[in-house]
């Protein structure tokens, strides 16, 4: 089957700031695609060129069968997007906000109502739908950003950073909502500075850095990919030299060594196991006392900074 | 294709944000209460009988009509400062992701700007008449359907300056100007017949002058106008098209790529 979206070598130039670089992604009709980068790397840059709001300096993109710099008015037709700012005028209510948007992606009456009724109730908005936006807090507002597109349903739906800013109850709500959009048929592209957030919804990720693709597969796959099945963090009581991480590098099954923080080592390994005695006695022999060792599983966050070169701290900082 | 649904839903939004400047709306009211009550009436004491004859014979209607139109422009040009108001917050850019074409919006936004400021000034339009009288029923119902067009014309051409400036300080000191300019320079306030050549030549282009002689024409104040009805209704005619046009081609070519101020 095509890809119902696909990018070929799409770039956009700010200046002489290159924010997206002749990316090329395809997206499955019917998947959650995550979309996942540093802040800057340009994640909200190529979705605002999918849904036409600003048109590429080179290369282009297909949305279904639309060539968005030909055909941008067909394009819009199919796809939707719940920004990453709330765009919400501060004297309008949810209420006028939801209704008009329901109403100009060509719902009738009754079905709006219908539905904008639901995603107010179910966001927990109903009481405050008649509200000015003005009073509501930053999570509000995202509540009502994110309300657009479930209720608009269009056949690619795009969300950028769905739950920043949002509470713990309202997340797994959320995620529960984007799930159902894409079960009635939507693909899903999300957005997400969260690892965690990618990993439990997509199907697929992609991981772009200064407008580049790093790489694009399934979460566990990409867990899989980066060498060394295991991970090991060990905290210690004094900061660790260089030479020390060196030195571990060394120890036969360790793939690498990554400082997280000047205290934290984060090491990826095969066989953790057979080697995890053998890293305790080399920080005896070195006089590094260790506070705690903790083994785990890859995560999304390992892909990341395995593929960014960023650690996650360095990765929000930027 | 144009969808005339969509066109409808984008000039109601704007028709629907217009009602929420209460204050300036009744602002607006007075301030044209006052110019009548006040201004024109002790102007019209002042005029020499000879005056009175150059504006059709009575100054004050003749005054209380072109206070109409200037009142007419300006809040028709009040959709520009929607626009930046939308900046700030985004809305702009949501407004460029629904479902609809960029031509639908920039008519339904020209339609809806000019619209609410026909609405709102119709109260004060009928108050004028009724202080001039009403000769010609027929020729009134041209005029109203001049002004209209001359509404969803300044409307656009609020949208395009907003559009090609994309900065709401210079906007707003642009407007300041053009506003000063094309109401001095026009037969609003006083008869060409008064003016230096060099701005009678200049009041004879300004689409103010075509919307105050149409409705001073439908409101039977014949002998003030300065070209033939149909000159000015033609005149309203390709002001609005030039400007709705233009809206669009700008509203395609500059707000995407962002840069807002
Ligand atoms: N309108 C603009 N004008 C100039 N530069 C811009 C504009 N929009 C984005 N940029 C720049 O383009 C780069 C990519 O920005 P973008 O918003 O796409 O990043 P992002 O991946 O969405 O980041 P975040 O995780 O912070 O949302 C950044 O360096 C940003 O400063
Ligand atoms: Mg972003």
């Amino acid at each position: 089957m095509a890809p119902i979206i696909r990018t070929v070598n799409l770039t956009k130039k700010f200046g002489s700031l290159v924010a997206v670089d002749h990316l090329n992604l395809e997206i499955e009709e019917g998947e959650i695609f995550g979309f996942l980068g540093p802040n800057g790397a340009g994640k909200t840059t190529t979705l605002l060129m999918l849904i036409t709001v600003i048109k590429p300096t080179e290369g282009t993109a297909y949305v279904g069968p639309y060539d968005v710099t030909r055909e941008p008015d067909k394009a819009r037709t199919l796809i939707g997007m719940a920004f990453q700012e709330p765009k919400l005028l501060w004297v309008s209510t949810p209420w006028d906000v939801l209704d008009w948007h329901a109403k100009v992606c060509g719902l009738s009456s009754e079905e709006r109502r219908k539905r904008v009724r639901w995603a107010l109730e179910e966001l927990g908005l109903w009481n405050e739908r008649h509200k000015s936006i003005h009073g509501f807090s930053g999570g509000m507002r995202k509540r009502v950003e994110i309300a657009k597109i479930l209720i608009q349903r269009p056949k690619i739906a795009i969300v950028d950073e769905p739950t920043a800013q949002i509470d713990i109850v309202g997340k797994h709500r959320i995620w529960n909502m984007i799930r159902a959009l894409r079960d009635e048929g939507s693909t899903i592209i999300l957005a997400t500075n969260e690892l965690y957030e990618a990993d439990v919804l997509s199907d697929r990720v992609a991981i772009i850095h200064k407008g580049k693709l790093l790489v694009c597969d399934a979460p566990k796959k990409l867990k899989d990919s980066i060498l060394g099945g295991d991970v090991i963090e060990v905290v210690l009581e004094k900061e660790v030299p260089s030479k020390i991480v060196e030195e571990l590098k060394a120890i036969n099954r360790i793939v690498d060594v990554l400082a997280v923080k000047p205290n934290c080592l984060k090491i990826y390994l095969n066989q953790a196991e057979e080697v995890l005695p053998r890293i305790t006695e080399f920080f005896m022999k070195v006089h590094m006392p260790v506070k705690s060792i903790q083994m785990s599983e890859p995560s999304l966050d390992d892909v990341f900074v395995h593929y960014t070169g960023l650690t996650i701290e360095e990765a929000q900082k930027r | 294709m144009i969808s005339l649904r969509n066109v409808w839903i984008v000039a109601e939004r704007d028709m629907r944000t217009f009602l929420r400047y209460k204050v300036l709306l009744i602002m607006r009211a007075i301030w044209f209460l006052a110019q009548i009550a006040l201004f024109g009436l002790v102007v019209n004491k002042m005029l020499r009988p000879d005056v009175q004859d150059a504006v059709g014979g009575n100054y004050f209607h003749f005054y209380v009509a072109g206070i109409v139109i200037t009142l007419l422009y300006s809040t028709a040009v009040f959709i520009g400062y929607d626009i930046f108001e939308e900046a700030d917050h985004g809305v702009i850019e949501y407004l460029l992701s629904v479902p609809i074409s960029r031509k639908e919006l920039v008519l339904g936004r020209s339609i809806g700007g000019g619209l609410r400021s026909f609405i709102y000034v119709s109260p004060m339009m009928l108050f004028a008449l009724y202080l001039i009288g009403i000769s010609n029923p027929l020729q009134l119902l041209v005029a109203f359907a001049s002004l209209f067009l001359f509404t969803f014309g300044v409307a656009g051409f609020s949208i395009t300056l907003a559009v090609s400036i994309k900065s709401s300080d210079k906007f707003d000191i642009l407007l300041g100007v053009v506003d000063a300019l094309i109401v001095r320079l026009s037969t609003t306030l006083y008869p060409i017949a008064y003016m230096p050549d060099y701005y009678a030549a200049l009041a004879k282009f300004n689409p103010l002058t075509f919307a105050a002689d149409i409705f001073r024409w439908g409101a039977g104040i014949e002998s003030a106008l300065i070209t033939s009805p149909w000159t000015a209704v033609l005149g309203i005619v390709l002001f609005f098209s030039m400007f709705t046009f233009l809206g669009i081609i700008l509203h395609e070519k500059r707000i995407e790529g962002g840069g807002w101020q």
